[in-house]
């Protein structure tokens, strides 16, 4: 598939290849050869992730690519005796981390739902009790799409939802702001529910992974403890924002979705390992069995039972895996390498009260991944929040500077291209840039606050502690 | 920028002109180009895809002059290059035959009796376009406002890569 470059895209390509070479050919006082290498690769990652000039996952493996080359035990051209270096292996062992096993287990429980309609037969059974007035509704549709994206890929869940919400808003007049609402409640909610899970979307898995290189290991249940009941709370608040700005003169709406539980032994197979792997998931506090060898469980169940088969397996997005990987890779890099000392060195950070850091970082996701890919964006600050929160000389906890990057990244919501989910409902025609604009920065604003403000009492007060 | 055309053969003007306004609807994404018969339509297709644009659907009446709508639809299917076209018969004149030809021959997607009714007429387009898109569109975003929504967004929860 060669097709023609675009201008943006040479540009990209030039100007990574500047900030990959100019770093390691200057001199940079107090940062080792290694170091130089090492920042070299991530200014080029900052550029390519940035530009899109070679796909996301394709960036993620030259950097894994280039970490061996550069500063590894294999590295083609030697480091200075003293300088550290990591065995090559670690960083091909991002490609099979432990939380990309995690995220793998979503995926074989995610195309389980979609390929036995699970997803709409629940969404059939779970609308019903929020009846047919319009603004209950829309409630209803926005819990479901959270619930499901928290277990299901943003983009799949916004895809099964709207196939939902179409056929009703046709039932609407064309000049009911309603229309509006509702396919906007739809990647709002998708987007929202994804912060719920580890597996919820790319950026956790980033958030998680990387804190268990650093020794820090989050079950899920903790993360959902953390996250699940602010996102709830965003989620009812985004819903009011949604029906107060696009009321309607319906009293009541009809939702028809087709379909019933599918009885086949396959399904019955998916339906038991569905609850299997969430259960083991919730009760990881109690067991002790760690999530990531939980989410092999569907894997193996799946492929063993010829529930799946190759096809698949090749049908799974792992690219999105590889995306994740290159992300823990670089962070690795950035530690490994000693690079991690040097940016510490290079602030006075006790001036930064510990808060303002933590809020910071989540404000400067979110800024980032409006514009670029959320996983890019998380990718490129975790192992940067993550260097200052693991150095004694700054007062934050690396969960919560992880877990702030995480958030702040999914709550990137104001325009098309922040995430798939709006480029997905925008396609619909119904709604407006602007629309789409409002509601996610206000959502969006509120959500910082809340988890940034809100987050820390609450977790204070149910004894919920971080580390 | 390539576009996606909408391509009527149809020999007689106002006809033609009939068809072309109800397909109105459509014209928010794709193009339509009009053709008076088979050679004219080669040579429009030619045109097209030279300038790197695509056809998605031809609707061609079966009594034109010169070579008939059921055979240029075959030869549309013969050519791996159009095979993907979508193919629609709107006529009043084909026989038995040539009806049964065009299913078996050019795998015809629709046979439209005239006269036609609009609403109808744009049903089937709209469905033999989602049909086009979901098979050979690199993304199906482009489309959803206009065709068939819900079948796209099937389409895009089983293969998320299409958005």
């Amino acid at each position: 598939m060669a097709t023609k470059p675009k201008p943006l895209q040479v540009g990209g390509l030039i100007a990574a290849v500047i900030a990959l070479v100019v770093p390691m050919l200057i001199e940079i006082p107090d940062l080792s050869e290694s170091g130089e290498r090492i920042l070299g690769v991530f200014l080029m990652a900052v550029v390519l992730w940035v530009t899109e000039a070679i796909p996301l996952f394709a960036t993620a493996a030259l950097i894994i690519f280039l970490e061996i080359v550069l500063i590894s035990d294999q590295a083609i051209w030697g480091l200075p005796a003293g300088d550290p270096t990591t065995g090559y292996a670690a960083f091909f062992a991002t490609l099979a981390h432990p939380v990309l096993m995690l995220f793998l287990g979503g995926f074989f429980l995610a195309e389980g739902a979609n390929k036995y309609s699970l997803d709409r037969t629940m969404a059939k059974v779970l609308l019903r009790p929020f009846g047919s007035k319009p603004a209950s509704i829309a409630l209803g549709i926005m819990l479901i799409t959270a619930v499901f994206s928290m277990f299901m890929s943003n983009t799949a869940t916004t895809a099964t939802m709207l196939a939902v919400v179409l056929p009703v808003i046709a039932t609407l007049e064309p000049s009911d702001r309603f229309r509006a609402g509702l396919v906007l409640s739809v990647p709002i909610a998708a987007n929202v529910g994804g912060i719920g899970t580890p597996v919820g979307t790319p950026p956790n898995a980033i958030a998680v992974g990387s804190l268990a290189d650093a020794g820090i290991d989050i079950s899920f249940a903790k993360w959902m403890g953390l996250a699940v009941p602010l996102m709830l709370i965003l989620l009812v608040a985004a819903w009011q924002v949604i029906v107060r700005l696009f009321p309607t003169n319906q009293d009541q709406l009809e939702v028809a979705i087709e379909g019933d539980f599918d009885r086949s032994p396959s399904a019955w197979v998916l339906y038991a390992v569905f609850a299997l792997t969430v259960g083991l998931w919730l009760t990881e506090p109690f067991h002790g069995i760690t999530s990531s060898v939980v989410g092999f469980i569907p894997v193996v169940v799946l492929l063993g039972t010829g529930v799946f088969g190759s096809r698949d397996l090749q049908a799974m997005p792992w690219h999105v895996l590889w995306l994740v990987a290159g992300g823990i890779a670089l962070g690795i890099g950035v530690t490994s390498s000693g690079l991690d000392q040097w940016i510490i060195a290079q602030v006075s950070w006790e001036r930064l009260a510990a808060g303002v850091l933590a809020g910071a970082l989540a404000l400067t996701a979110l800024l980032m991944s409006t514009v670029i890919s959320n996983s890019a964006a998380a990718n490129l600050l975790i192992p940067i929040g993550l260097t200052l929160a693991l150095s004694p000389a700054v007062d934050v906890d690396p969960v919560a500077a992880g877990f702030f990057i995480a958030v702040g990244a999914s709550l990137a919501m104001a325009l098309p291209v922040s995430t798939p989910p709006n480029a997905i409902a925008y396609s619909a025609g119904t709604i407006s840039t602007r629309d789409l604009a409002i509601v996610g920065a206000i959502v969006g604003v509120i959500g910082w606050l809340l988890f940034v403000f809100v987050g820390p009492v609450l977790w204070d007060l149910v004894g919920l502690e971080l580390a | 920028m390539s576009d996606v055309f909408i391509l009527v053969v149809e020999d007689e003007p106002e006809v033609r002109d009939a068809i072309a306004r109800d397909l109105e609807p459509f014209t928010a994404v794709f193009r339509i180009e009009v053709a008076e018969d088979a050679a004219d339509a080669r040579e429009a297709m030619a045109e097209l895809r030279s300038g790197g644009n695509e056809v998605a659907i031809v609707l061609a009446d079966h009594l034109l002059p010169g070579e008939h709508g059921t055979d240029f639809l075959i030869a549309l299917h013969q050519d791996p290059d159009t095979q993907a076209i979508r193919k629609v018969l709107i006529t009043g004149q084909a026989g038995h035959e040539d009806t049964i030809r065009a299913i078996n021959e050019a795998n015809l997607n629709h046979y439209i009796t005239k006269p036609w009714d609009a609403e109808r007429l744009q049903s089937v387009v709209s469905d033999e376009l989602t049909e086009w898109v979901i098979e050979n569109a690199e993304s199906v975003l482009p489309y959803v406002s206009v065709l068939d929504g819900p079948r796209l967004m099937d389409t895009l929860r089983n293969r998320p890569w299409k958005h």
